[in-house]
């Protein structure tokens, strides 16, 4: 591009009046930190290729969407995550859903689940059923999907560190009901980087959880093909602190690390890596959220393609779910919060999202009511039906500050994957805590801006409603699910054949010990009705157990 | 020479691996020049306690996000005063209803943050409770 | 020596700790890090009660896994009903003054346990070593009833140094892929090695690392009476060969006790501490007969601006300080 004398006299004219101009004192960074600079012009984008580094919908490098015909196609999932107490609650609801004509369910578990325990640990007390369903044995799982058909259905469950031995339950489940292993579709998180890095709920150390789940991307290879393995989530590292860059670097770093080890247990990269997906937050500043979405989309098919040498264009697909950020909404004037979201869900909208979760106003104190749960889903539908973004594919595309700000996302990212690799990788990183110490420095800036009133969250450290008397409401807990749920557990470990039980789980450590594929003794345990902590137990005796660097 | 050094034990009991606030509160300590002793997750009330009392920590700080605020902060509470260490003080942070809130105040608990609540607000609490504390009781 | 007793130093605190209290072991160490001035009440009282535990420093370069030895050491000892107190040391922040202690994350497995005694301590204005607190709060154990003392250092530099001096054992803990590491350590940390253990032996590398340190110990071999020191592996996250560890230092113990070199490790000790209050006790008394330190920072001052030699001033201290002791006896 030749530039004309009159342009560049025009831009020293206009850099000359911005500077005499009068500037208010305010923080001009992104919500990360990052620089933004008054006017982004084709200067900023000199060597920009937009065949490169654009290409078309649907073609690679797919930074302006995964689909040729994006929304004008097909409008993003509506799904929205719930949990809800006992096994039995939770199958009414499914029930519930299934008649009103929802296509797929979302399992949401308790807390001793989501650690491995059974519910009669000692530190399970007044966590049973809290969160999610209480699974303990295949019998709690046979009630949650009791008459549900589940080779008809697409069945999510958000668990990590037991998702093998949750999921061998779900299998066992579906052969009960005589539904073959190839017709059962959903998805599983299974996402145990992310664990050590930002949520924290693991088992063992590293590279058991691994080989754990290698183990399940080869056995549903062969035997599960439509049932996704792994969503790899970038949201809860976002929600632990990250800046934006920071959760597009390390989230594609664990999904790398997928690739790596499933590759190294002698799997072809385009038989499994179709099947990941991916699990982004949607934060506040709306600009930096786009261009993390676009650039998560063109690293993922540069080093598919480039690095592991995928072949299969879909194994090159970064598609991806998006939620609004939990963390950006306030205990403080709640309804701002519905403000929040809607700019969030529209940054995951234009950033080309496959489904979307948009949270309720009243999250970030209890529960959410219903009827902020459907304020929260018309958002969506507001975006989607009256807004207008849905005619276009990729609308920012060209705009000089967005393909700017991917750009620099993409560099940042790049420069993180090059830190972890001189570290030896995303685990050995994960052991020094490199990836939880980057994340604690941004979330105490982040707080530090805060409280220096630099940043400003509307409601907390500015425009403070002084009447304002923030009332936290009760939660209201059914007493009654955990004494029921130890009851059920207590009378399932007596009617079970306990000499099976030690047999399998005797099978199981010896499995562990060696180099077998861990799926089917997990199956052999979950049949005989072998608890969930029970198996936690048994694999601890042979993997050990983890506890993170201390660190700050 | 050294001189007092105010030091806290932070924890975070049960099982609610959320521990992003935990962290920046650590920091923040530290940063104004404090001691912490971070104990890590799923801590149980008893290992607590005892770390306090070999710490010889001033303070006990908890942050509690999974809704098991009342049983954690209770047992904690109780302990101490039954380990002969009642005289710390036991704060933290989480969401916490009115409700609970008050009631664990009348158990001798100290002041229990909410969301938003501002990090050098915690840190200058902290710094003044021990400065009366220590004007109670001079020469320690 | 102060002769008035303190008021914190009460004889019910006193009574307390004979009488095995925690609370009052933890007060005495707190005294010791906070209070300087009562170090020779403290100290002197605690040596009657003192019944010679053994101190074992744990110490090698930062990520090898030095808690989690300690942590699987622990569990061997107790076993074999030993009773003990760890005391793990994290930097001060210079800036802040404030620190960071984490390592009781990856002793957890000791809570409850009234055989174990874990105390983090920050390292002060131990330069980012050891705290200063470190060998006092070994006498508080000692006293307390504890039979070994396990002392973890923060991993870098000065503390491995620091840490030999005020104990009786060192176990230098290595890991596979840390050649370059022990070259570096060569001149200084491998002497001081009592036992050498090469943990998360269940990574591989574990050769090479064994090599390169019998390489070393060979260039020793032609010293007269020279007998390597015990080289080991483990992996203390499981616990694997972490017996053995366990039962080559209660064969160290065993020997160095034989051969008298404990208590030889004791009169260093000794004789260190009664230097260090004499020096202490002479720079004080310095301090009070002139107005020493402003002195010395204006001179220092003034002879940074001329670029003169310090030494002319030097001497000139040395003879005010012989005219103060000819004062000193006439009076």
């Amino acid at each position: 591009m030749t530039k004309n004398r009159d342009d560049t006299d025009n831009k020293a004219l206009w850099l000359k009046n911005y500077w005499e101009g009068r500037l208010r004192d305010a923080d001009f960074t992104t919500l990360s930190g990052q620089e933004v600079e008054p006017l982004y012009t084709p200067d900023h984008l000199a060597d920009f290729d937009p065949d490169r580094d654009l290409g078309y919908p649907g073609q690679y490098p797919y930074t302006r969407g995964v689909h040729a015909s994006m929304y004008r196609g097909r409008l993003w999932t509506k799904r929205q995550f719930a949990g809800m107490g006992t096994a039995e609650q939770t199958n009414q609801r499914f029930h519930f859903l299934l008649e009103k004509g929802q296509t797929g369910l979302s399992v949401a578990f308790d807390n001793p689940t989501l650690y491995g325990r059974d519910s009669d640990h000692p530190l399970s007390l007044g966590e049973v059923g809290k969160t999610g369903v209480a699974v303990d044995t295949l019998a709690d799982m046979e009630i949650v999907f009791d008459r549900i058909p589940l080779g008809d259905v697409s069945t999510s469950m958000t668990i990590n560190a037991p998702a093998a031995w949750i999921f061998a339950m779900f299998l066992a489940t579906a052969e009960k009901q005589g539904i073959p292993f190839d017709r059962i579709r959903g998805t599983l998180q299974n996402d145990i980087l992310k664990e050590f890095i930002a949520q924290k709920e693991w088992i063992f150390p590293p590279e058991p959880h691994l080989r754990l789940i290698t183990d399940l991307m080869a056995f549903c290879s062969e035997q599960v093909p439509q049932y996704n393995t792994i969503s790899i989530s970038g949201y809860h590292i976002r929600e632990a602190g990250s800046t934006a860059a920071q959760e597009l670097a390390f989230t594609l770093a664990d999904g790398f690390t997928y690739v790596e080890k499933a590759v190294a247990a002698g799997l072809d990269v385009d038989s499994f890596a179709p099947r990941l997906s991916f699990f982004f937050n949607s934060h506040l500043d709306f600009f930096e959220e786009i261009a993390k979405l676009r650039a998560a989309r063109r690293i993922w098919a540069r080093h598919l393609r480039e690095k592991y040498g995928a072949r299969n264009p879909r194994s090159w697909l970064c598609r991806f779910h998006v939620q609004t950020a939990g963390c950006s909404l306030t205990a403080q004037q709640p309804e701002n919060n519905i403000v929040r979201t809607a700019l969030e869900a529209l940054a995951a909208v234009l950033g080309g999202c496959q489904s979307l979760h948009t949270n309720s106003m009243d999250e970030a104190l209890a529960l959410p009511s219903e009827k902020a749960v459907e304020i929260a889903l018309r958002t969506q539908q507001v975006i989607a039906f009256e807004s207008g973004v849905t005619n276009i594919a990729d609308p920012l595309g060209g705009s000089y500050f967005i393909e700017t700000l991917t750009n620099r996302m993409e560099e940042q990212a790049e420069e993180y994957f090059s830190k972890l690799e001189r570290l030896g990788g995303m685990v050995a990183a994960i052991e020094q805590g490199f990836p939880q110490k980057e994340i604690t420095r941004s979330a105490y800036e982040y707080q530090k801006a805060i409280s220096r009133g630099t940043k400003y969250h509307i409601g907390v450290n500015h425009f403070i409603n002084e009447q304002e008397k923030l009332e936290i409401p009760v939660l209201e807990i059914d007493e009654n699910v955990e004494p029921d749920q130890l009851r059920r557990l207590t009378e399932v470990r007596r009617d079970r054949d306990t000499n099976a039980v030690q047999l399998r789980l005797e099978a199981l450590k010896k499995s562990a010990a060696g180099r077998d594929n861990l799926i089917p003794p997990l199956l052999e345990c979950v049949r005989v009705y072998a608890s969930v902590g029970e198996i936690t137990d048994s694999l601890i005796k042979v993997f050990g157990t983890y506890r993170e660097p201390p660190f700050y | 020479m050294s001189g007092k050094k105010i030091k806290v034990v932070l924890a975070k009991p049960g099982l609610d691996g959320h521990d992003r606030g935990v962290k920046v509160i650590a920091r923040s300590l530290v940063e104004h020049g404090m001691e912490v002793v971070y104990l890590g997750l799923q801590q149980t009330p008893e290992a607590i306690v005892n770390a306090a009392i070999e710490e010889d920590a001033d303070v006990i700080g908890l942050s509690v996000l999974s809704g098991s605020h009342m049983t954690q902060f209770k047992r904690v509470r109780e302990l101490m005063l039954e380990h002969g260490i009642g005289d710390r003080l036991l704060t933290g942070g989480g969401i916490i209803p009115d409700k609970d809130r008050d009631r664990l105040v009348e158990l001798g608990i100290g002041r229990l943050f909410g969301p938003g609540a501002d990090i050098d607000e915690i840190a200058n609490y902290i710094k003044e409770w021990a400065e009366s504390r220590s004007a109670g009781t001079a020469e320690t | 020596m102060n002769t008035q007793p303190s008021r914190v130093l009460s004889p019910e605190l006193w009574e307390q700790f004979r009488q095995g209290s925690r609370i009052a072991c933890a007060r005495l160490v707190s005294l010791l890090e906070n209070r300087p001035d009562l170090h020779p009440e403290i100290r002197h009282r605690l040596f009657p009660l003192q019944r010679g535990a053994v101190r074992i420093g744990i110490t090698g370069p930062p990520g090898v896994g030095k808690s989690t030895v300690t942590s699987a050491l622990t569990r061997q000892a107790r076993v074999a009903g030993h009773t003990l107190a760890v005391i793990a040391v994290d930097p001060t922040s210079p800036f802040s003054g404030g620190a960071f202690l984490g390592d009781r994350i990856r002793m957890q497995d000791h809570i409850g346990d009234p055989g174990v005694f874990i105390r983090s301590l920050a390292s002060r204005d131990g330069h980012g070593g050891l705290s200063p607190a470190t060998p006092y709060a070994a006498e508080v154990f000692d006293a307390f009833g504890m039979d070994w003392i396990l002392i973890e250092t923060v991993g870098v530099g000065q503390a491995e140094l620091d840490v030999l001096n005020c104990v009786d054992i060192v176990i230098l803990v290595l890991q596979p892929g840390t050649g370059d590491i022990i070259q570096a350590l060569k001149a200084g940390i491998m002497e001081a090695g009592d036992i050498f253990l090469i943990n998360k032996a269940d990574q591989p590398g574990v050769d090479m690392v064994l090599d390169s340190l019998r390489f070393i110990f060979q260039m020793d071999a032609h010293r007269p009476g020279y007998v390597p020191p015990p080289l080991l592996t483990a992996a203390a996250h499981t616990g694997t060969g972490m017996s053995e560890v366990f039962e080559t230092v209660e064969q160290v113990i065993a020997k160095f006790r034989r051969e008298g070199r404990l208590r030889e490790k004791r009169r260093q000790r000794l004789e260190q501490d009664i230097r260090e209050y004499i020096q202490q006790e002479l720079w004080h008394r310095y301090l009070q007969l002139t107005d020493a330190q402003p002195e010395i920072t204006r001179v220092a001052r003034e002879l940074t601006d001329s670029g003169r030699s310090p030494f002319p001033y030097i001497e000139q201290l040395k003879s005010r300080i012989r005219m103060e002791r000819n004062h000193d006896q006439e009076s």
